[in-house]
C-alpha cells in the first residue's frame, strides 16, 4: 500500500536542482580561485636568472629573498654552457625594488644552518633590473669549508701550543733536578755550620794553649780570636736565613711546576676534544649533509679513461 | 587536554618519530658487515695497485649488495667494478658490470647513481671507439644531469668534447673543452680541468693550430704533475711532442719525446715492481 505523495513536494524540482548545481559550481570556482591566488598564479611573475658553476643545494621552489623578505621562488633549472642556468620567478611588484648591480647568493636563514634560500643582495644603482636580466651569483661557503678553514688555521696553533707545553714540561724536569740537588745542598748546610762551629771552638782552645805558652804574643792572638768568635755566630745566622729562604723558593717552584703540568694535559685533551666535537658535529642531522665526503667510496669517474688509456694504469 | 585528544597527539608524535628515524635494517647484520668489509678490502687493493684482487672484492660486494637489495651499494659497486675491469683491459666485463644498474629499471636508483652509471657507459663506449653508443649514453647522462644539480657536468662536457674530436669536429670539441675547463674550477675538479685543457690542445692541433696548443697542454701538464698521475703526464708530453712536430720544431718535439720515453720507462718499472709486490703478498 503506497501512500500518495503530498502535492507540491516535487514542484519546481528543476529549479531547485539548478540552484543546487549553481551553488556547487560557484563553490568549486571559488576554491580554484583561492588556490590560484595562494599559488600566485594570478600574479605577474618577472623572471631573472643566473648561471652557477655548481647548483648543488639549489632546488626548484626554493624561496628568493630580498632583505630577508620573500619576493619569489626558484623556477626551472637547466644545464647550460658554463654551468646550470637557474631561473628565478620574482613577483612583478617587487622587481622595481631590485636595482641594477644586484647579485644573488646562496644563503641559509640562520647563518650556517636553517632553510636554504637565494638571497638577493641589492646593488647601488638607482635603475631597476630589467625583466629576464642575468645577474651574478655567489655560491655559499658550506659548513665543511668553514670548518676546514678553521681547522687549517687552528691545527698549526694547537701544534705550536703542544710543542710549547712539551718544552715547558721538559724544562720542568730539568728544574726539578736542579732543585733536588739544591735541596740536598741546603739540607747539608746545618752540618757544615756545625763543622764550622767545631772548628772555631778548636781554634779557641788552641789559641788559649798558645796564650799560656807565649805571653805577649798570645794577647794579640786572643784579641783576634775574640773578634772571629763574634763574627761567626752572626755569619751562621745569616746562612740559616738564606737556607730557609732557598728551601721556601724550592717548594714554591715545585708547586708552580705541579700546577703547570696539568696545562699540558689540558692542552692535549682540548685538542682531542676539538677533534671529537668535529666528529660528533659530522653525525648531527642538520650538519651531516654538509660534511659528506665527496668520494663516498667511489673510484674516480674520469673522462681521461675515454681516451682508451685507462688500461695503461 | 581531553583524553582522546592526548591519545591522538601521542599517536601523531609516534608516527612522526617513526618517519624521522633512519633505516637501520642492515646496519649491524652479518651480511652488512661482509658488504662493508668487501668494499673496504676492494678499495685497499685498488689503492695498492692489485686491480685483479680489487675486481674480485668489488664483485663480491656487488653480489652481497644485490642480496640485500641495497640500491645505492649495488650501483656504487657496479661502477667501481666497471672502472677496475677497464683498468685491467676487460672492456666487456666492464660493460657487463654496469648492466646491474642500466638493465634494472625497477630498482629505484638515485639520479646521481644513474648519471654516474650512464657517464661510465659513455666513457667505456668512447674508449672502445663506439661513437654512436657513446653519444647516446652521454645524452642520457646529460638529460639526468639537467634535471638535478649535477656534479659531473665537467666530466660530461669532456666526454662530449672527445666525441666531437673523434668525429672530426675540432672546433666544436674546442668549444666544449673550453666550457669544461671553466666548469671544473676548484680543487675537486682539477683532474677534469687538466683533461679539458689536454682536449683543447688536441683540438687545436687537429684544427691546424699547433702553436696555439702549447699553452693549454703545458697548463694540463702542470696540473697533472701536481696531481701526480704519470698516465696523464705521459699523454701531455706525447701531445706536446705532436704539437711541436706539427709546428715545425723538430728539436722541441725530440725533447718532449725523450721526456715521454723516460716517464714511460719509469711507469713500466713501477708497474713491474707493484706487480711483483702483489705476487709476493699472495
Amino acid at each position: 500500500m503506497s501512500k500518495p505523495l503530498p502535492s507540491g513536494r516535487f514542484s519546481r524540482l528543476v529549479l531547485k536542482v539548478n540552484v543546487f548545481l549553481l551553488i556547487a559550481l560557484a563553490m568549486v570556482g571559488g576554491f580554484m580561485g583561492l588556490v590560484a591566488y595562494k599559488q600566485g598564479w594570478l600574479v605577474h611573475q618577472s623572471p631573472l636568472h643566473f648561471v652557477t658553476a655548481n647548483a648543488l643545494g639549489i632546488n626548484k621552489g626554493m624561496p628568493v629573498k630580498l632583505h630577508g623578505f620573500t619576493i619569489g621562488q626558484v623556477g626551472e633549472l637547466s644545464l647550460a654552457e658554463g654551468g646550470v642556468d637557474v631561473q628565478l620567478s620574482i613577483l612583478g611588484q617587487y622587481l622595481p625594488r631590485i636595482p641594477q648591480g644586484s647579485f644573488a647568493r646562496h644563503a641559509r636563514e640562520s647563518g650556517v644552518i636553517g632553510t636554504a634560500v637565494i638571497d638577493i643582495v641589492p646593488g647601488r644603482s638607482m635603475m631597476p633590473l630589467a625583466e629576464g636580466a642575468l645577474i651574478p651569483f655567489e655560491p655559499a661557503r658550506g659548513v665543511s669549508e668553514i670548518i676546514d678553514e678553521f681547522r687549517r688555521q687552528a691545527v698549526p696553533a694547537f701544534n705550536e701550543i703542544k710543542q710549547a707545553m712539551a718544552q715547558v714540561g721538559r724544562s720542568g724536569e730539568d728544574i726539578s733536578r736542579i732543585l733536588a740537588a739544591l735541596r740536598q745542598e741546603v739540607e747539608q748546610l746545618p752540618a757544615t755550620h756545625r763543622a764550622v762551629r767545631e772548628l772555631v771552638q778548636q781554634t779557641t782552645k788552641a789559641t788559649l794553649e798558645l796564650n799560656r805558652q807565649a805571653g805577649a804574643t798570645l794577647a794579640a792572638a786572643e784579641r783576634a780570636a775574640g773578634t772571629v768568635e763574634q763574627a761567626v755566630p752572626l755569619l751562621s745566622t745569616k746562612i740559616d736565613a738564606a737556607a730557609t729562604q732557598l728551601k721556601k723558593t724550592g717548594e714554591e717552584a715545585q708547586a708552580t711546576l705541579k700546577s703547570a703540568r696539568p696545562l699540558l694535559d689540558q692542552g692535549e685533551s682540548a685538542a682531542r676534544e676539538a677533534g671529537d666535537v668535529l666528529s660528533a658535529a659530522k653525525r648531527v642531522w642538520p650538519l651531516a649533509d654538509s660534511f659528506k665526503d665527496s668520494s663516498d667510496g667511489m673510484l674516480p669517474i674520469d673522462s681521461f679513461e675515454a681516451q682508451g688509456r685507462g688500461r695503461g694504469r | 587536554m581531553s583524553r582522546p585528544l592526548a591519545l591522538w597527539l601521542a599517536a601523531a608524535l609516534l608516527a612522526l618519530a617513526a618517519g624521522c628515524s633512519s633505516p637501520v635494517l642492515n646496519r649491524g647484520s652479518p651480511a652488512q658487515a661482509r658488504l662493508t668489509e668487501a668494499e673496504a678490502r676492494a678499495a685497499a687493493l685498488a689503492r695498492s695497485g692489485d686491480y685483479g684482487g680489487a675486481a674480485r672484492f668489488y664483485g663480491e660486494a656487488l653480489r652481497i649488495a644485490t642480496s640485500l637489495e641495497n640500491a645505492d651499494a649495488i650501483a656504487a659497486n657496479a661502477i667501481n667494478l666497471s672502472i677496475v675491469n677497464q683498468w685491467l683491459g676487460r672492456d666487456a666485463q666492464a660493460r657487463d658490470a654496469l648492466a646491474a644498474v642500466l638493465d634494472a629499471p625497477r630498482v629505484n636508483f638515485s639520479e646521481r647513481r644513474k648519471i654516474q652509471t650512464e657517464l661510465r657507459r659513455a666513457i667505456l663506449e668512447l674508449a672502445g671507439g663506439n661513437l654512436g653508443a657513446a653519444t647516446l649514453w652521454a645524452g642520457e647522462a646529460e638529460r639526468h644531469c639537467a634535471q638535478t644539480s649535477c656534479e659531473y657536468a665537467a666530466t660530461l662536457l669532456n666526454v662530449r668534447a672527445q666525441i666531437e674530436l673523434e668525429s672530426g669536429r675540432p672546433a666544436e670539441a674546442a668549444r666544449l673543452a673550453q666550457a669544461a675547463a671553466e666548469r671544473s674550477r676548484g680543487e675537486a675538479g682539477r683532474a677534469e680541468a687538466a683533461n679539458a685543457l689536454r682536449i683543447l690542445g688536441r683540438s687545436r692541433i687537429a684544427a691546424g693550430e699547433p702553436s696555439a696548443a702549447f699553452e693549454p697542454l703545458r697548463s694540463a701538464l702542470d696540473i697533472d704533475r701536481e696531481l701526480g698521475d704519470p698516465r696523464k703526464i705521459l699523454a701531455d708530453l706525447a701531445e706536446l711532442a705532436r704539437a711541436a712536430d706539427a709546428a715545425g720544431d723538430a728539436d722541441g718535439a725530440r725533447r718532449y719525446q725523450e721526456r715521454s720515453v723516460a716517464v714511460s720507462r719509469a711507469m713500466h718499472e713501477a708497474k713491474s715492481g707493484a706487480e711483483m709486490e702483489v705476487l709476493l703478498r699472495r
